[in-house]
């Protein structure tokens, strides 16, 4: 044990004077993780946190403009309104078109008028009609951009369609208030004795009798974070430059061996063993260092981005054990393909392949939900998802210690396997 | 600064001994060893000749405990690596004909990283590391990079890594590879040096003035086998050859081993 530590500093000295590696293992993933979370915005948008921006032209310039702004203010609707002097439908369809907002609503000259007309006419007696007319429809122009996701189109047109329904039920009470108020007074019902002739009536309709209330699965609703790109791509992507770390110590091996350095310890009363652990413990406590700016970025840097901050509140020891033993994993791996390959172009190259690899069907790139079936069921293979899924079990979903353990294991007997394989490779190589 | 030995060899003792060692490695069209025995003496300076492919560097692999021989016997100071291989690493170092240094690492980071897994801490550890860059001649470039060092200067180091232990037996594959006249002439002084403070020396070379001027005996391996032993006066006698080079021409012939 005693040759282990001097192992760890000889590791950690070389290391911190590798100013071209040490780039390589923080500023990549960091530029990753701010690049890619900017980049997923889409993501936000299919999550529904995203703000659209929408150019709202009435022309008409009646009450039904101000209404649907009114039913149009909250939400993450962010409307632009337009000079209705000065701006023209072309215009609108124009600046749609060219992405520049995502949508566009336009309310024609005398829609507000054909809207009352529409409505007046509907209690009238000569409508009795049991099917819906078109002739008394009033229709307003929509523009979407068509490089939206549907997801997008279909959040922007059910708040508008609940805004227009919003605002027809409105105006239908309204009516039916009033036809009820003549009708009951014609029959000599004397005032406030029903609630079918005031304005009660409005109220009433309003009530909902039927709600929706969305619940946290696994029992761990408070101090849970929300699933954003942030929470995704903050651990997607220290996990990755964590695993890319397999690259320099297979580097710095593959050195060893192919100097002198190898055969001159091999001759040394040390065990490959202790020289294998005191690069493990170097390359871990540089996985902890990578995890700590990624997170750093999430939390302090996003938030001035714009993004979501990171939230690693929960479980944190939970979650530096998952890291402990990925980080573990990515030393095996390291270690393995140092002593597989006969030199650093192979490993690199080799290394740098399989951690793509893992890292694309391990759900970095894209979240492992939203690949096709077979990937997803490819995801298992990867150690990279092993960890990620821990992560987000621990963080996300508020999973307690025994519901991560199949990840872990995972994790361990894949740092096992290795460095088994590194063993008998270092005893061949000898 | 008093770097004596405490240990005295046992002159006329057997510091190496190799019995009728074979060795073929994977698809290698014949063996790199055949039947090969030797045997090198306590406080001996011994000089391992042989053309390119001859099987040098496997006879010190094998001595230095790196692969073993498919078949013979090999002891060193009467251990077997079967038994006692961790004690044999202790009393032999091995200079291997690589630079065995790590370019990053600066010179007393190198001597100390490799002291400590030789086993020496606390102040014997800081006095072999200051002897070791005395020996080098590299106590002014103690801070130094071993990446900013020359040829000459890694060579020198190299070598003093490989006395930290203070070894018994000290193995060298070619140490003088490269270097200038002044640094092998440093080289050679501090060997001899050494050797007659008692530590045995195995030296690999091709440089046959080297060997004629530091080895008491020397053996000339071809095909796997040593052909000839004995020492350089001697073995010039009986062959009647007026220096070592032409000796070992006339024993190996002028063929190219490697074209």
């Amino acid at each position: 044990m005693m040759k282990v530590f001097p192992a760890i500093i000889k590791e950690l000295l070389t290391l911190v004077r590798d100013r071209a590696g040490l780039l390589v293992l923080f500023l990549m993933p960091a530029i990753l993780v701010v690049v890619i979370t900017l980049v997923q915005e889409n993501i936000l948008e299919l999550t529904g946190q995203k703000n659209f921006k929408v150019l709202f032209l009435d022309s008409d310039q009646g009450g039904l403009g101000k209404l649907l702004r009114e039913q149009l203010a909250s939400g993450n609707l962010e409307l632009v309104v337009q000079d209705a002097k000065q701006a023209r439908v072309g215009d609108i369809e124009a600046a749609v078109a060219n992405g520049e907002y995502q949508a566009g609503i336009v309310i024609p000259p005398g829609a507000s008028r054909r809207f009352q007309k529409a409505a007046a006419r509907l209690l009238q007696p000569d409508q009795g009609a049991a099917r819906p007319q078109d002739s008394l429809v009033t229709s307003l122009y929509l523009f979407m951009d068509p490089a939206m996701m549907a997801g997008s189109r279909a959040a922007i047109t059910g708040r508008l369609q609940n805004a227009l329904a919003a605002i027809a039920l409105e105006v239908k009470l309204s009516m039916l208030s009033k036809t009820m108020q003549a009708a009951l007074d014609r029959l000599g019902v004397p005032p406030g004795s029903t609630p079918l002739a005031n304005e009660k009536l409005a109220v009433l309709f309003r009530q909902p009798l039927l709600a929706v209330t969305e619940n946290q699965v696994g029992g761990q609703s408070g101090g849970v974070p929300q699933y954003n790109p942030v929470q995704q791509n903050v651990p997607a992507w220290a996990l990755f430059g964590m695993f890319f770390t397999a690259i320099p110590i297979a580097g710095s091996i593959i050195r060893e061996r192919t100097s002198g350095v190898w055969t001159r310890l091999m001759t040394l009363p040390v065990s490959p063993l202790a020289l294998f652990a005191g690069k493990a413990f170097a390359y871990i406590g540089v996985c902890f260092c990578q995890f700590l700016l990624i997170a750093l970025i999430g939390i302090f840097l996003f938030p001035l981005l714009g993004l979501p901050a990171f939230i690693i509140a929960t479980k944190l020891p939970a979650v530096l054990l998952a890291l402990l033993l990925s980080s573990l994993a990515a030393c095996g791996y390291g270690i393995f393909l140092g002593l597989a390959c006969n030199s650093y172009e192979q490993a690199s190259t080799l290394g740098a392949t399989t951690v793509v690899a893992a890292a694309a069907i391990g759900g970095v790139m894209v979240p492992v939900y939203a690949m096709p079936h077979t990937m997803q069921r490819l995801s298992i293979i990867s150690p990279i998802n092993w960890g990620l899924d821990a992560i987000h079990a621990l963080l996300l979903r508020g999973a307690a210690l025994p519901a991560v353990y199949g990840d872990f294991g995972r994790l361990f007997l894949f740092f096992a396997v290795c460095a088994f394989l590194a063993w008998k490779l270092a005893l061949t190589r000898q | 600064m008093n770097h004596e030995k405490q240990w005295r060899p046992d002159r006329g003792a057997s510091a190496v001994s190799a019995e009728r060692l074979c060795k073929r490695y994977k698809n290698a069209p014949a063996p790199a060893l055949n039947d090969l025995s030797l045997e090198v003496r306590q406080g001996e300076f011994y000089g391992l000749l042989g053309p390119n492919g001859a099987g040098k560097t496997t006879v010190i692999s094998i001595i230095a405990g790196l692969v073993p021989p498919d078949y013979g016997t090999i002891r060193v100071m009467g251990m077997t690596f079967q038994k006692e291989r961790n004690e044999i690493k202790r009393i032999a170092a091995v200079v291997p004909q690589e630079i065995g240094l790590y370019d990053k690492l600066t010179a007393i980071e190198n001597l100390v990283f490799f002291g400590k897994i030789c086993g020496i801490r606390g102040k014997k550890l800081t006095e072999r590391v200051q002897y070791a860059l005395e020996f080098a001649r590299l106590t002014g470039h103690a801070r130094s990079q071993v990446a900013t060092f020359s040829v000459g200067m890694k060579r020198r180091l190299n070598l003093a890594v490989g006395l930290l232990g203070d070894p018994r037996l000290l193995i060298l594959d070619e140490p003088c590879v490269g270097i200038d006249a002044q640094s092998r002439n440093l080289i050679h002084e501090q060997l001899t040096a050494i050797n007659r403070r008692g530590t045995t020396i195995i030296y690999t070379t091709h440089y046959m003035e080297e060997a004629q001027q530091l080895c008491g005996r020397i053996g000339i391996i071809d095909n796997g086998r040593l052909i000839q032993e004995g020492t350089p006066v001697i073995l010039l006698q009986q062959r009647g050859k007026a220096n070592l080079e032409e000796l070992f021409l006339d024993l190996t012939g002028k063929g190219l081993r490697d074209s």
